[in-house]
């Protein structure tokens, strides 16, 4: 695992090797939601506009989309991304998944926006997209503001 | 004291651990402007994104005024003149096959279908050929408050007492508002009732109290319950012998559509 990131492990802090733990199993956790929303909205479900409320509403509200493209493959593709720059050495890697996280991030905060004021339903899974997004932003800018051990 | 030599390598170290300082902090810098321009250029990515969303949701822009609702009008007048209306059915009564649409006025994907889907195509081809006849049923989901949804559908079926449901039906679905902004009022309603060539206002108006149409909309609602409709659109297409078929897509284009007309044939 350590050689993937291109982290020695002796000279990698330790903080440096849990932040790097962290943000791998917060990005999985997140391909998950991502992917089953992606999976509910072209297959699950058709995409209706529903008479119960909650997530069905949102996934068949206008915004549910960007350009044509389901917001939940966008999410599903930001986590990829995420975990994809955790494999990349160096600063690139890190800068990279901190842009990534802080895109997700603030387009999460938009579409939860949208859903508390104009959607007015709520959807757990975009909740917890959301929450997951929030504090992998964190995680990602703590990691991108180190130092890399590595290069120290 | 420490000797000369002592001092010589203590200056060494000095200036070493100066120039280690030195370099941590250009490299410090350097990632710091990275780090800057990399917050900038999400910053706009995210912004870019926000627009283009908003601007799905502004897309429905409420009721439209001077050319554009005359250019609107025209375009439902031409999809709608001449083909037999009777309260929400749309064509021949007589045509073998049925299409029951289960709609909210307030549905977005409800106005894909309408606008984009297979539907302009169904009802310029096979609805006015007398092959098909649409029949409108009620079914709350878009819209929010119960009262609201009466309300709009009522006023709809009030214009189909004067044989203009679908022109009503057809200018709601042209000019939606955006999602909960609250659109559907007295005003917007009467704006649309205005734009039909041909109704009479006040008898419009006055229809709206009528109850008998109120109950139609609790029956069409009970109705799509108990058909197990579930959300909005959702099209049951009925042939002479009593074939039913329902399209597998939301928004099913006419392709799709004629697909079903061929199961119930």
């Amino acid at each position: 695992m350590t050689a993937v990131a291109g982290q020695p492990v002796r000279r990698a802090g330790s903080t440096d090797r849990r932040l790097w733990i962290a943000i791998l199993v917060l990005s999985l956790i997140g391909i998950g939601i991502a992917g089953y929303l992606t999976y509910v909205h072209y297959e699950g479900l058709k995409v209706l506009c529903l008479s119960s409320g909650g997530c069905e509403t949102v996934q068949a509200s206008s915004y549910a989309k960007l350009g044509g493209i389901p917001v939940a493959v966008l999410g599903l593709l930001g986590y990829i991304g995420i975990l994809g720059s955790l494999a990349i050495r160096g600063e690139l890697g890190r800068i990279a998944g901190f842009a990534i996280a802080l895109i997700g991030f603030g387009f999460s905060m938009y579409l939860t926006y949208r859903e508390l004021f104009t959607i007015k339903a709520i959807c757990q899974w975009c909740v917890s997209s959301a929450v997951l997004m929030t504090i992998l932003f964190v995680l990602t800018a703590i990691r991108a503001l180190r130092q890399d051990p590595a290069l120290a | 004291m420490a000797s000369r030599k002592e001092q010589k390598e203590q200056a060494r170290a000095r200036r070493l651990a100066e120039e280690r300082a030195r370099a941590e902090r250009a490299q410090r810098e350097r990632r710091l402007r990275m780090i800057g321009g990399v917050v900038l250029g999400a910053i706009a990515v995210v912004v870019v994104a926000i627009v283009i969303s908003s601007g799905g949701g502004s897309k429905a822009s409420g009721l439209q005024k001077g050319t554009a609702a005359n250019k609107t009008a025209t375009t439902v007048e031409n999809l709608l003149a001449g083909i037999p209306q009777s309260g929400a059915r749309l064509g021949n009564p007589k045509a073998p096959v049925t299409m029951t649409y289960y709609g909210d006025l307030e549905c977005p994907i409800c106005q894909d279908f309408t606008l984009n889907g297979g539907f302009p195509q169904l009802v310029s081809k096979d609805v006015r050929s007398g092959k098909v006849q649409v029949v409108y049923r009620a079914f709350q989901t878009a819209t929010r408050d119960p009262a609201v949804f009466k309300t709009q559908q009522v006023a709809a079926l009030a214009a189909g007492q004067q044989q203009r449901f679908w022109n009503f039906t057809e200018l709601f679905y042209r000019q939606q508002g955006a999602e909960g902004s609250n659109y559907v009022n007295e005003s917007y309603l009467a704006g649309l009732a205005k734009q039909i060539p041909g109704l009479d206002i006040s008898k419009w108006q006055t229809d709206r109290n009528n109850q008998t149409l109120a109950n139609q909309v609790a029956t069409d609602e009970q109705t799509g319950t108990t058909a197990g409709v579930n959300g909005t659109p959702t099209l049951v297409f009925q042939g002479p012998k009593g074939k039913t078929a329902a399209p597998s897509a939301s928004v099913p284009d006419y392709s799709q559509l004629q697909q079903a007309i061929k199961q119930v044939t």
